[in-house]
């Protein structure tokens, strides 16, 4: 199934200028099991989509709010020239057709 | 007029042999200057708060702001804002606390609020004492922390070296709550401060007054948002009411739930970490916190642990000038010239930099294309239409507008292999199509200082008005 058809909320935000976080939040517990197990949402595998080294992402699950964190650096520091989101608040588009 | 402080008087009111009685912080706003709704804002007045406090601002509009000194937010709401935060403290006669003054936290942006409110309390007739708090970090002490190697990045950012320091147009520090206690000591009112964490804002006050620092900031970290932190999520200001042993949240407009879900998600919104927040006396760990509904509408959370840092620090935050921007606004709906449009635009680029000599930097952004995101893999299909954002970026606002405006002539113009439309490639969607807007900044600075003393950076100024 892809993330866009089973998750609740998908979402890009900065945290600070120089990183770029991203929030997956699901509806259920067993969703969230799943989407924590899929190897998708491997450090590994989301690195490609964001153009960064793996070892520069870091995949954190939640379960406080059956959610995992994703965090990367940002490639331009936010508001740089040729910077495209200055908030990071659009950049959640590469997750959306993730298969899990 | 000597009088108690805020602290005192509150001391006396909620403190009795060592228990303490719930204290209520309203939260009026998260970007204070962006319009706070007031019938949430009034519904908090009625439930008599012990403090006010609002965030006025941040990193997130990116480096100009804190750069030029101005303050993102128009004179008109920003006033309207303060005006209205201002009355409902003083009519309570309680404590208001406004953090990160005028966007930036720096002085040009402190001292733009602090005219604001006089004008305020004297158009109003407003009596009160009026803190100030700068928050502009002194380059010297930087540089002599980066010599002893107690200046750490934030992230994707180089190691700050003495040379930024020297060029950066401002350079703040988010004052602690510290900073705040020292303002109520000395008898404020109403503290304008400079760049401050957030949670300090609400923290500053329930910390001195004992409550404990686990629930208090955990507390001040869900309502700096107001009611973001709630199910649907909107900006009406919240209300905290912090005991003992954990806080309430609820907002403050009844169509807004702070459910266990929502309360708890909000650890994440723009944080790298969820289970972690830094500040400058210490770390706030929320892995153990526990969220329980009270009722449909309000969330009680238990649990959170400060632990006090071994050493102080501040988060430093700079900006530098990079040159003066211009822009070229175009549209394109000719499919030969969308199919072309990524080597039209340097072919274009190549034509200028032939006309226009000197240094300067040209972007573009094709919306449509890849004009938000950077995609791995082109889009299967073309658009329709297409936008082109040309950003350019001189030393000098001449050359940014010789630049643009060959831009724009050139790129209506380019001939390319199977022209269709050959009186022009774009649509111009308004006249002028190139827009100067100013000088351009970047963050240059954005580290962790390690101080011995929060107390000199962070200097507090008393008025009577």
């Amino acid at each position: 199934m892809k993330l866009i058809d089973c998750a609740r909320v998908i979402r890009s935000k900065n945290a600070g200028p120089t990183t770029l976080s991203l929030d997956l939040m699901f509806e259920s517990e067993a969703q969230f099991q799943s989407a924590m197990k899929s190897p998708s949402l491997t450090r590994e595998a989301i690195a490609p989509l964001y153009g960064v080294p793996g070892e520069m992402v870091q995949v954190i699950p939640y379960a406080p709010a059956l959610a995992i964190k994703i965090v990367l650096p940002r490639k331009l520091i936010a508001g740089n020239p040729g910077d495209k989101d200055v908030y990071g608040a659009q950049q959640h588009g590469p997750l959306l057709e993730v298969e899990l | 007029m000597s009088r108690a402080s805020h602290i005192d008087r509150l001391r006396e009111r909620l403190v009795t042999g060592g228990k303490r009685a719930p204290f209520r912080a309203l939260s009026a706003s998260g970007q204070l200057g962006n319009g706070v709704l007031e019938p949430a804002f009034r519904a908090g007045l009625a439930r008599e708060p012990h403090s006010i406090g609002a965030d006025m601002g941040s990193v997130d509009p990116g480096p100009n702001y804190l750069g030029s000194g101005k303050m993102a937010p128009s004179d008109t709401i920003a006033r309207q804002d303060l005006a209205l935060l201002l009355e409902g403290a003083r009519a309570h006669d309680i404590p208001l606390v406004i953090g990160s003054a005028g966007t930036g936290g720096a002085k040009p942006h402190l001292e733009h609020t602090l005219d604001l409110v006089r004008a305020i309390a004297r158009e109003r007739g407003l009596h009160f004492r009026l803190a100030s708090i700068t928050a502009d970090m002194p380059r010297d002490l930087i540089k002599a922390a980066i010599r002893r190697r107690e200046v750490t990045p934030i992230g994707a950012i180089d190691a700050l070296t003495e040379a930024e320091v020297d060029a950066a147009a401002h350079i703040v520090g988010q004052m602690g709550i510290e900073a705040f206690q020292r303002a109520f000591d000395a008898g404020a009112d109403v503290v304008i401060a400079g760049r401050a964490c957030d949670t300090a804002v609400f923290s500053s006050i329930p910390a001195a007054l004992g409550y404990p620092m686990g629930p208090a900031m955990h507390m001040a970290k869900i309502i700096e948002c107001c009611s973001i932190a709630c199910m649907p999520g909107g900006r009406d200001s919240a209300l905290g009411t912090l005991d003992d042993t954990g806080f309430i949240m609820e907002s403050l407009n009844p169509m807004r739930h702070a459910t266990p879900l929502s309360v708890a998600a909000h650890s994440l919104y723009e944080q790298a970490d969820p289970y972690t927040v830094s500040e400058p006396e210490g770390t706030l760990h929320v892995e153990q916190a526990r969220y329980t509904a009270l009722d449909a509408h309000r969330c009680r959370v238990e649990g959170a642990v400060w632990v006090p840092a071994a050493r102080p620090s501040v988060k430093i935050e700079g900006a530098t000038r990079v040159g003066e921007r211009a822009l070229l606004l175009a549209g394109c709906a000719d499919p030969r010239a969308i199919e072309r449009i990524r080597t039209i635009l340097p072919e274009v680029e190549q034509v200028v930099r032939g006309i226009v000599a000197g240094d300067y930097q040209m972007y573009f952004r094709v919306y449509g294309i890849d004009g938000v995101v950077d995609w791995p893999t082109p889009p299967t299909t073309l658009p329709r239409e297409i936008f082109i954002l040309g950003e350019i970026i001189a030393d000098t606002p001449d050359l940014a507008k010789a630049a643009t405006t060959v831009l724009k002539q050139y790129l209506l113009h380019h001939g390319f292999p199977g022209r269709l439309s050959t009186a022009g490639n774009v649509a111009f969607p308004v006249t002028p199509p190139e827009l100067q807007t100013g000088t351009s900044y970047r963050f240059s600075v954005y580290h962790v200082m390690q101080v011995d003393a929060l107390a000199p950076l962070f200097p507090v100024t008393i008025e009577s008005l």
